[in-house]
């Protein structure tokens, strides 16, 4: 993700997106049209901006406005069997208001999941959010081509295992069978199974979040660290700035909008924790331990085939997610940084 | 009780029905309006069972097909045995003219091990015999659970789907009424002769495969003695001098004498189904049969305090430290315990009786050494166990309702093929694939090739069987094994109310016993106490077990308990 594709309506970023367009040769760009002008007159200056944006439009459109509607399934004991047409289902399907809804503020299944899926949350914001950064310094800080391809290339590489290969990865080695446990055996120790212990699952999880992606994650922040002006730094460094000074001072600010933007991406997705990672190793450590949201609506939903009901649950939790988006990025405008939108 | 009508009809009754009445959670009103609902006069419902005369309507024809003699008859309800030699040039052919136009169907099955690669010998071999093109889309079976629900939401239902009665769970059953074809016009009556193999098959196999007032099912006819048997390691066992365990306390006495994690090595895998039969707990394989009358009242298993000592037992096991550390991932555990078992990194597990000769076949050759038995179920104190009879066929193939009249004939094709009798080419054929590629025979002994035991794993016997059928000739003596046990199994086995019959239950119930499974395994793996168990069937209860033992008990009274 990267920032480029945030979109921006005011003006003056109209003007600075216009330039290159000038440049292409696009006639009527020749003199930017002011803010206020008619719409007409914009659609017509933008007309192949907009034409090439119009495939991913109808792919958002498709794919995640029109599934919206079927949300209506959460104020219904919906049964996808009446019918092999989802809309006759939902048509034949008897409403029952907010029933759904009131079940899940009674079921302490759901908020067991949602504690989890907070605490997990906060986990990875504290120890996986960071590392990214950290290793994007790291490499920045390597000077030599060839030394920072090979380690950039071993960073990314476990980002292209199934999460199937990695826990099965992690399973043999920390494993009750596995080789840590054989090995604390052999010299006389208790086994550890680390795998199947709900005390520390999500601390597991986090761990092999960080294994799989954190790598893969440092890509956006290396994208900024390559923008960053050498002049910057040799200014500072007449200036006799040492290098914990330039980085605090020249690095860390040129990183400050895009870990805000992060951040606030990050926070709206605060409620996604893992879905696939984690229904692997849900009968691992029990539904006490490992049911997030995602997982919870997933085995009311497909499991239980309880459709209503899974669909009231994963509302809740897409409103919770567009309210704390909303806070972050509120907050990150406070900060004076751009976050995700600005009106 | 009244047969359904189609699902289309059923809308209105059943929607205000809903509509009015709190799921779960909420208070209901009294039992009345609720019992209303049930089969009886409803003629719109799609819950209840067919039983008596409206049953007689839709049921198949028997007609007795008797191939070969069987060396052991069935015995308190076992399957019968073969265990003579082999003689290729001396079996019958059950079906002489190939019944199969040619149709595509695809089949969506559960698969036990790892499915072989489409287009194998085996699936080749079967498909020109029967003239159908079938299609597999093999599914691991342990989780099978975990996508039927949404493979039958979809609009994309392959031509026939087969489905296990212990994942007739949630709104599975409704999906089964709404989304498969009645098989009745192809079968009831005298229909069935058209597929002579299919007319052999008894009729309480039949009888359960009548869903929503339709025969619907083509059933895998089974023994009602417990499919599940404790397996071991026989050869490990007399090895190290390892008794049988007799009781649960010999049974621990020997799980900590075996394990010795530290050379890799502990005694068993989960034993919750073992002990279940140990301390005689109504079987959970499916929900009708969880139900019991006993004096005058319908018990459910999970209230029975055998039940509770049961999983109590086997979290005694965990925690001992004498189950292998894979079984306690539990599901999350994909990897098929064959391998490890034949490594001896466990000596005991329980699963389905079939694994004890598929086991012996695949072994036979790279480990000779390697024998798997089966141990008989112990009463918990020592004495004999109680056990409860599962139905008579627990697995059934769909035909998908959108089918043509054509690819319904093909079906019907391919099950009766697969459901040829032993002593048949179909038999063979089926069971053990093409002689040469898959089994080899020396001295009227059958002995499956590598590929054999790759290629011809569970697909076509899916399908549809013969009446329960236990014939190795490979290994005679595990076939003898097998029936045996089940004959001395089948002595201590009794009957539930219920058995028999195919119950579907009232949609406001489905979700009702969801989660107890997850549950056990939770106490079982000492992550959720005993007292939870207590404070789930006690929430069971108010939130709709009670109304649904008044609606079993109006089941009762209108059909009668099970005969035994």
């Amino acid at each position: 993700m990267s920032h480029s594709t945030v979109p921006r309506t005011d003006t003056e970023a109209e003007a600075k997106n216009n330039r290159p367009a000038a440049r292409g040769g696009a006639g009527s760009a020749k003199q930017p049209p002011a803010a206020g002008q008619s719409l007409r007159l914009r659609l017509k200056r933008d007309r192949v901006l907009l034409l090439m944006t119009l495939p991913a439009v109808l792919l958002v459109l498709l794919f995640n406005y029109v599934p919206i509607l079927g949300n209506i399934v959460a104020f219904q004991e919906y049964d996808p069997y009446i019918s092999d047409n989802g809309v006759v289902s939902i048509l034949n399907s008897p409403w029952v208001g907010l029933e759904n809804f009131q079940r899940i503020l009674e079921d302490s299944a759901f908020w067991n999941a949602v504690r989890n899926t907070l605490v997990l949350f906060i986990l990875q914001l504290v120890l996986y959010f960071p590392i990214p950064i950290l290793l994007a310094l790291l490499i920045n800080s390597v000077v030599r081509p060839r030394v920072r391809a090979i380690s950039q290339a071993i960073l990314y590489l476990p980002h292209f295992f199934s999460w199937v290969l990695v826990i099965a990865v992690f399973q043999q080695i920390f494993g009750g069978a596995g080789i840590l446990s054989q090995l604390l055996r052999a010299h006389g120790y208790d086994g550890l199974d680390i795998m199947t212990d709900p005390g520390t699952f999500k601390f597991l999880v986090t761990a092999e979040s960080v294994w799989k992606d954190a790598g893969w994650g440092i890509i956006v922040f290396l994208a900024a660290l390559a923008s960053v002006s050498p002049d910057l730094y040799e200014a500072a460094a007449m200036d006799g700035a040492g290098r914990w000074r330039r980085m605090w001072h020249v690095t860390l600010p040129a990183l400050r909008p895009v870990i805000a933007l992060l951040l606030v991406l990050r926070v709206g997705d605060a409620l996604t924790v893992g879905f696939e990672q984690i229904l692997l190793q849900r009968d691992a450590v029990g539904p006490g331990a490992a049911e997030v949201l995602d997982t919870f609506v997933w085995w009311n939903g497909v499991r239980n085939q309880d459709f209503g009901y899974a669909a009231a649950a994963g509302l809740v939790k897409g409103v919770i997610s567009l309210g704390l988006v909303l806070a972050a990025n509120k907050v990150a405008h406070l900060m004076g940084e751009q976050g995700v939108y600005k009106k | 009780m009244t047969p359904n009508a189609a699902p289309a009809s059923s809308g209105p009754s059943r929607r205000s029905f809903l509509a009015s009445s709190a799921v779960a959670t909420a208070a209901v009103a009294g039992g009345m309006p609720l019992l209303a609902a049930c089969g009886g006069s409803d003629g719109g419902s799609r819950d209840g069972t067919t039983s008596g005369k409206d049953a007689e309507k839709i049921l198949p024809a028997y007609v007795a097909s008797n191939v070969v003699t069987p060396d052991i008859p069935s015995r308190n309800g076992s399957a019968v045995g073969f265990t003579g030699k082999l003689d290729l040039a001396d079996l019958k052919t059950s079906v002489p003219k190939k019944l199969g136009k040619g149709n595509k169907v695809t089949v969506m099955s559960p698969f036990w091990g790892s499915p072989p690669k489409d287009g194998n010998a085996y699936y080749k071999a079967m498909n020109d015999l029967i003239g159908v093109d079938v299609v597999w889309q093999n599914q691991d079976g342990n989780t099978y659970d975990q996508k039927l629900g949404a493979v039958l939401a979809s609009s994309e239902v392959p031509d026939v789907v087969v489905v296990p009665g212990w994942n007739m769970t949630g709104r599975i059953p409704s999906a089964v009424i709404g989304k498969f074809a009645d098989l009745g016009p192809y079968l009831s009556g005298d229909a069935v002769k058209d597929y002579p193999n299919l007319a052999a098959i008894p009729t309480d196999a039949w009888q359960r495969s009548i869903f929503g007032g339709k025969l619907r099912g083509l059933p895998m006819p089974s023994s009602y003695v417990s499919g599940i048997v404790p397996l071991y390691r026989q050869d490990v066992f007399e090895k190290e001098g390892y008794e049988v365990p007799r009781s649960c306390d010999e049974f621990m006495a020997l799980a900590k004498d075996a394990t010795n994690a530290r050379a890799k090595r502990w005694a068993c895998l989960d034993m919750k189904w073992t002990a279940f039969n140990a301390f005689g707990v109504l079987s959970g394989n499916e929900k009708s049969l969880g139900w019991n009358e006993v004096d005058g009242k319908l018990i459910h298993r999970i209230e029975t305090d055998e039940y509770l000592e049961a999983l109590e037992w086997t979290r005694k096991l965990f925690a001992a430290g004498v189950v292998h550390p894979d079984a306690e991932l539990g599901k999350s555990n994909a990897a098929d315990p064959g391998p490890k078992f034949a490594a001896g990194e466990f000596l005991i597990y329980n699963q389905d009786i079939s694994q004890w000769w598929s086991r012996t076949a695949e072994q036979a050759t790279q480990n000779p050494e390697f024998k798997i038995w089966g141990m008989d179920f112990f009463g918990h104190d020592g004495g004999d166990p109680a056990l409860w009879a599962q139905n008579p066929a627990s697995i059934f193939a769909f035909v998908n309702k959108k089918a043509s009249e054509a690819v319904i004939r093909d079906v019907l094709a391919v099950a009766n093929v697969t459901a040829a009798p032993y002593g048949t080419k179909e038999y063979m054929a089926t069971n053990y694939g093409v002689e040469g590629t898959h089994y080899t025979v020396k001295d009227g002994v059958p002995t499956k090739t590598d590929q054999g035991n790759i290629d011809v794993m569970n697909a076509y016997v899916m399908i549809a069987s013969p009446a329960a059928t236990i014939a190795h000739p490979d290994f005679p003596e595990v076939a003898k094994g097998q029936v045996e046990w089940q004959q001395r199994m089948g002595a201590f086995t009794r009957k539930p109310s219920f058995y028999g019959m195919q119950i579907t239950e009232p949609a406001r119930y489905t979700n009702l016993s969801n989660d107890f499974e997850q549950l056990e395994d939770d106490v079982v793996r000492g992550r959720k106490k005993i007292a939870d168990m207590q404070q789930a069937v006690s929430d069971w209860k108010s939130k709709g077990g009670d109304e649904l033992r008044d609606w079993y008990r109006k089941i009762l009274d209108e059909n009668g308990p099970a005969a035994g």
